[in-house]
């Protein structure tokens, strides 16, 4: 079995399952959030049940609506705080606690090699990268989730997305999975599971491949996943001290299909051009289009990394004098390591504004709303019209190092440039 | 259990954005139910004019018991349970599409409405046809044509029964008594 499989069938008390069976599994984890966290508990309540099935398995992050923006959203947080400690649900991250709740389920601990982790997010996917079976679910499922602790699956199978070589910089893991959901489509994986292997996955950081597992909900997979190795065992130290156990896929496993990339041969950075994620170019066929708007932040593409590398191309420049560039850290905990590092002020004396970490305009929900007809460049993972405001604003997608050299000159630029000179 | 009703076509890739957009999520109240209900119908597509791939009289036409049939990947995105009740508050009773994103799937028959995929569903369909949905059968005919085609679903056991009683969480109350 693959790694997917071998998680699902353990947890649905199975010796074995194959691609497309329907199992029931039980929760290991469960995580709201602000967005739909009220929505979730309106209905649990219609359920009429009093208590959820164990409060220590639940997960609440405020990530969309930080600080709240308006009395709906304070009301909803209220909503989330009354049900929190009426439940006695320990694991709350309040504003200025945590991050956008993709970060802070990895970042803090929570999600653990072997488990299943559901949320009410399609971006729950992230959490795959510590070797979990991550995935999103509506409010009422979430709901019964809350009532039953179990969860039904339709086993996916597994595509299998091998990455020989290695990233050669300033390309970076957001161009490799770009040109992943080119060749996939947004429609590819189906139902499916995206699993990373290969010499390039195992180079890569934590946060690098976080970006992989995020994003594999572009192609309409059920979840991405990646096996846990040494570089997770040494990220997780300190992070938790529960006990999991380090799941692989079987030697003679069987994969729906292997898909072979090659991390050297990506030699120039990659765009998904509005308005599918899926639309990837090479930087140069765009290179040129002006931007009204940059966006350093999100889920995919928040992390310390993420900021150094668009710190180091930002440093002692200004950006362009007409573009709103705006920087957010995934995290408190990123913000902080940033803060320690002189990322924010490098980011401040180029001219960006620094936001607190939430989701940011990643989407329509809070700051950076595009008016009409505006030009976004962003490292968030999609630009479906009208995702972050007018519909007629365009949204196009790329790594922290394309949208900072953008940034730079208030049109879409290839990094390599500044590479070279830094 | 069957379901008979007329169809809108829609095209390919229909996103939960275009659904339902993200700045009306803190909208409504879900505390109250017919508040709530008024206020997601009536937000979702509510920028459909910009888009090709939902008919243009949809909004202003759709009517209880209606069908929409579309084009592959129906749904894809966003968890946002909205994207799917705004189709159900505005009368749409079933989908069926060449092929619908997991969550969709998921979110349309909690809420009681089936959602259907079959591959090459959509060329046989369009908008004003008359389509049956027999889901014990797995089948699905086109009046106008007359043309039926099969269809076989990958759902749980209960899944039709949860339709039946109206949903996952009616399903789950019925279960408590």
């Amino acid at each position: 079995m693959t790694l997917v499989e071998k998680i699902l069938a353990k947890k649905a008390g199975k010796k074995f399952v194959r691609p497309d069976e329907i199992v029931e599994v039980s929760v290991d984890l469960a995580m709201i959030h602000d967005a739909l966290g009220a929505h979730t508990i309106a209905r649990f309540r219609e359920l009429g049940v009093k208590k959820v099935w164990d409060p220590a398995r639940i997960v609440v992050v405020l990530d969309h609506y930080v600080p709240n923006k308006d009395i709906d959203t304070a009301k909803k947080c209220l909503n989330i705080k009354k049900f929190v400690l009426e439940q006695g649900i320990e694991n709350y991250y309040e504003v200025g606690k945590g991050g956008i709740a993709h970060q802070v389920l990895v970042e803090k601990g929570h999600v653990l090699p072997g488990t299943t982790l559901v949320g009410v997010d399609s971006h729950t996917t992230t959490s795959g990268v510590v070797g979990a079976f991550a995935t999103g679910i509506g409010v009422d499922e979430m709901a019964a989730v809350f009532k039953t602790g179990r969860l039904w699956e339709r086993v996916p199978g597994t595509i299998r997305i091998n990455v020989e070589g290695k990233l050669v910089p300033p390309v970076m893991s957001k161009d490799l999975m770009l040109l992943i959901l080119k060749r996939l489509g947004v429609s590819g994986a189906l139902f499916k599971s995206l699993q990373y292997t290969g010499p390039a996955i195992r180079q890569m950081s934590i946060a690098g491949r976080m970006v992989l597992t995020n994003m594999a909900i572009e192609s309409g997979a059920t979840n991405g996943i990646i096996e846990p190795d040494q570089k997770l065992v040494d990220f997780l130290k300190g992070r938790t001290n529960q006990p999991f156990e380090l799941v692989q896929s079987d030697r003679d496993a069987e994969y729906s299909e292997t898909i072979e990339f090659h991390a050297d041969d990506i030699k120039e950075p990659v765009i998904a051009v509005p308005p599918k994620p899926s639309n990837a170019v090479g930087v140069t066929e765009v290179d040129g289009t002006k931007i009204d708007q940059a966006f350093i932040g999100s889920c995919t593409n928040g992390r310390l990394e993420d900021l150094r590398i668009a710190a180091k191309i930002l440093n002692g420049r200004k950006v362009d004098k007409l573009t709103k560039v705006i920087v957010i850290p995934a995290s408190q905990e990123v913000l902080k390591a940033a803060l320690e590092e002189g990322l924010i002020a490098i980011f401040v004396e180029a001219g960006a504004v620094v936001g607190p970490p939430t989701c940011g305009p990643c989407m329509e929900a809070h700051m950076g709303i595009l008016g009409p007809g505006e030009v976004c460049i962003s490292t968030a993972n999609r630009n479906f019209q009208g995702r972050v405001g007018d519909t007629t604003a365009k949204i196009y997608l790329a790594s922290p190092a394309t949208v900072a050299a953008s940034a730079l000159k208030g049109k879409i630029s290839d990094p390599r440039e500044f590479f070279r000179e830094a | 259990m069957e379901l008979k009703g007329r169809v809108w076509k829609f095209g390919k890739d229909v996103d939960t954005d275009e659904l339902f957009a993200g700045r009306f999520i803190m909208g409504g109240d879900e505390t109250s139910q017919s508040q709530y209900q008024e206020f997601i119908a009536k937000s979702g597509l509510s920028d459909v004019g910009h888009r090709e791939n939902v008919p243009r009289d949809f909004l202003t036409k759709v009517a209880k018991g209606d069908i929409i049939v579309a084009e592959e990947n129906f749904g894809i995105g966003s968890s946002r349970q909205q994207a799917a009740e705004t189709l159900k508050f505005k009368g749409v009773q079933a989908v069926v599409a060449d092929s619908i994103h997991r969550i969709f799937f998921r979110n349309f028959w909690n809420l009681g409405c089936p959602a259907v995929d079959l591959p090459g569903i959509s060329a046989e369909f369009e908008s004003g046809h008359e389509i049956v949905i027999n889901l014990r059968q797995g089948t699905i005919k086109n009046l106008n044509t007359g043309k039926e085609f099969e269809f076989r679903l990958i759902i749980p056991s209960w899944f039709i029964d949860m339709v039946e009683v109206g949903g996952l969480i009616p399903y789950h109350k019925s279960l408590r008594s």
